[in-house]
């Protein structure tokens, strides 16, 4: 301890011009990817619309505009929350649960087939309420317990999935009655659908989220180093939790639009949704790792994957190919962001 | 370093001794299983009396067969510190791949699936390894992929066996103890890994990886070979779990039985004691930890909570099993 270094006790002048010239390289290949990497799905997103339109007349139609961007706003929505979470490093698989969860408790307090007076607001409060439950459990347990997210939020896909079953019991199917909302989703307000407004709305916040709040900054800087990020101060735990929270809440307004797009409440409302999101953040750009990426790199993401699957369904491909199609992109797209990153000595989990 | 502070405790001047074990920990490891599923039995029989009494143990073993073969498979995976989550899925491939081939091929089809099953899982495991890619998001992207494969083979309707169907329903219609073949072959499956684990070279590998895999490479273990067999186990064991799934129910399909294996196998590996960061595994005790978990419908039932709820039981049962037994330390990081 008390021991002196003597190679410490005068100052040694360091050239660090070597250091300095590799750090403006490292910003200028990120500078150059923050640019080529978006641009490459824009001109990949291009080629599939000129692709498919070539392939089929009715592809590029204002109906079929309209169809593809009411069947890209829910996955919009939650790959939004989807994002902050993989922005910190972590991953939240309890989409489909939470969307299962959320759906049903809206529906049966809602008019519906089943009956009983619908609660209106409510309902959507209290269904987005039992969302923000599953997302508070997930980032608490996550983080209060140190249990790897994937485990959680894999546990908490089936306690949500296992909610709405219970919710939904042995009766009929409960369908809804509110004159109102059937086909609230897909009716359009100045030429657009109601719910890509709604997603454009999520999506502005998420933006604004991400670049002027504490929350959206901390979780960039845990994402980068939660140690450095830790020893600096930052509120760690908390910006956790509620990232979590966020991405549930938006599942569940997911699954609540999800339920009125199918007329009728069902646990498996989400079915499929993570095979949309997850790979969509991925090929966004946003690093599994954490730290790297962005809300607006995912909305090209899940864009080119909804265009993807509605021109592959128009040219007459069977919609169980559907799975497949988002699960080789996700591994192409892991595969090819972890290619410059491996190494000899590289440990992966 | 210093001297004087550590001389109160003896033990670091001591000659090199065999490593210090957590004696709780340890011994929770050997009979923990155990005493997890006598407890759910005690509960189970005080329930529903007429449980033991009616064969009820054996109905038990018989359903945990397809459990306990994903289960070790996905024990072998969780033990170098990976996961899997497309083994239920190679399972149910495999099962419509058998029932499709059966009747054409007879005999050799159930070596052809478990060729084939393991080739997928040890492609899951070659991308693992070779391109060092988080396994829950490469095998979530490959379960994708063999789910589509199984939709689309099926026609999304129930497969039947067309023929030869004796040549796989034999496994599940003759047994020990009143128990189909299937489950024995699970425990010995179960014990055949338990002696790779514990004799030999392989087996302490794979081990190594998980428990630190940098000091793995440093000790010229072949990580990347082991890792891409420790995948291929699950894979195998998926296609034995898939041949279960036919002798026992005679058809496939994607959504009948076999659909809603992933997370029992997971439950059934670790409370069999598998650790979920890896390095610890003992296959013999995740043979209790599939029991206990074909429990959990019968438990479930006598409690009160509807069958299809199920899935909230397994998704707690990982999650507190997880929690409660993880390592961690206060500046761990868990992403």
């Amino acid at each position: 301890m008390a021991q002196r270094n003597p190679t410490l006790d005068r100052p040694v002048a360091i050239d660090t011009t070597a250091i300095r010239v590799r750090e403006q390289g490292i910003e200028r290949r990120a500078r150059f990817r923050s640019i080529s990497e978006p641009l490459g799905l824009l001109i990949a997103l291009v080629v599939l619309l000129i692709v498919f339109s070539l392939l089929n007349d009715r592809f590029l139609t204002i109906g079929n505009a309209q169809n593809i961007l009411t069947q890209a706003s829910i996955p919009l929505i939650i790959a939004v929350g989807a994002t902050l979470v993989i922005l910190l490093g972590s991953i939240d698989l309890s989409v489909e649960g939470v969307m299962g969860a959320a759906g049903m408790t809206w529906i049966l307090l809602t008019a519906n087939s089943r009956g009983g007076e619908g609660l209106g607001a409510w309902a959507w409060v209290i269904a987005l309420g039992v969302a923000l439950l599953f997302g508070l459990a997930n980032g608490l347990i996550f983080t209060g317990l140190k249990v790897p997210s994937f485990i959680v939020t894999l546990g908490m896909w089936y306690v949500g999935l296992g909610f709405a079953t219970i919710l939904y019991g042995r009766d009929l199917f409960p369908r809804l009655e509110d004159a109102a909302l059937k086909g609230w989703t897909s009716q359009l307000t100045l030429g657009l659908p109601n719910a890509f407004w709604l997603a454009l709305l999520v999506i502005g916040i998420g933006l604004a989220v991400v670049r002027y709040t504490r929350v959206g900054r901390v979780a960039l800087a845990i994402g980068n180093s939660e140690t450095i990020a830790r020893a600096a101060g930052l509120p760690a735990f908390r910006v956790k939790v509620a990232v979590f929270a966020i991405a549930a809440v938006l599942s569940g307004l997911g699954g609540i639009l999800a339920t009125i797009q199918l007329d009728i409440g069902s646990p498996l409302v989400g079915s499929g949704l993570l095979f949309i999101v997850i790979p969509a953040v991925v090929i966004g750009g946003t690093s599994l790792g954490g730290g790297r990426g962005g809300i607006l790199r995912t909305v090209l993401g899940v864009f080119l994957l909804t265009v993807l699957n509605n021109g592959l369904i128009l040219s007459g491909v069977d919609t169980s190919w559907q799975s497949a199609v988002s699960g080789v992109i996700l591994v192409a797209a892991i595969v090819f962001a972890a290619w410059s990153h491996r190494d000899r000595l590289g440990v992966a989990k | 370093m210093s001297t004087t502070v550590t001389e109160a405790t003896p033990t670091t001047d001591a000659a090199p001794r065999p490593r210090r074990r957590i004696p709780g920990r340890h011994a929770w490891q050997a009979v923990g299983p155990i005493v997890i599923f006598v407890a759910m039995l005690v509960v189970v029989a005080i329930l529903t009396p007429a449980f033991i009494g009616g064969g009820g143990l054996a109905i038990v073993a018989t359903s945990s067969a397809p459990i306990l073969l994903l289960a070790l498979g996905q024990a072998m995976v969780l033990n170098v510190g990976s996961i899997d989550l497309s083994n239920a899925a190679i399972a149910l491939l495999g099962a419509i791949l058998l029932a499709l081939t059966l009747g054409p091929v007879a005999g050799a089809a159930p070596l052809v699936i478990l060729l084939a099953t393991t080739l997928f899982g040890a492609v899951n495991g070659f991308l693992v390894a070779t391109f060092q890619v988080p396994s829950f998001a490469l095998t979530l992207g490959t379960l994708g992929i063999f789910q589509a494969a199984a939709l689309v083979l099926s026609g999304r309707t129930t497969v039947y066996v067309s023929a030869n169907s004796e040549v796989t329903s034999t496994l599940y219609q003759t047994g020990i103890a009143n128990v189909p073949m299937t489950f024995w072959i699970a425990v010995v499956f179960a014990v055949v890994l338990w002696v790779m684990m514990r004799y030999t070279r392989v087996g302490r590998g794979l081990t190594a990886i998980g428990k630190n895999e940098s000091a793995a490479i440093f000790s010229a273990v072949r990580t990347r070979s082991l890792k891409v067999l420790a995948f291929a186990l699950s894979g195998f064991a998926a296609g034995l779990g898939s041949i279960a799934i036919i002798a026992q129910a005679g058809s496939a399909s994607p959504s009948g039985l076999g659909s809603d294996l992933l997370l029992p196998a997971i439950a059934a590996a670790l409370i069999g004691g598998t650790s979920i960061s890896g390095g610890v595994v003992n296959p013999l005790a995740v043979i209790f930890g599939a029991l206990t978990v074909a429990l959990v419908p019968i438990a479930s039932a006598a409690i009160g909570i509807p069958t299809q709820a199920q899935s909230l039981v397994y998704g707690v049962v990982i999650i507190a099993i997880v929690a409660l037994t993880m390592s961690r330390n206060k500046s761990s990081i868990v992403k």
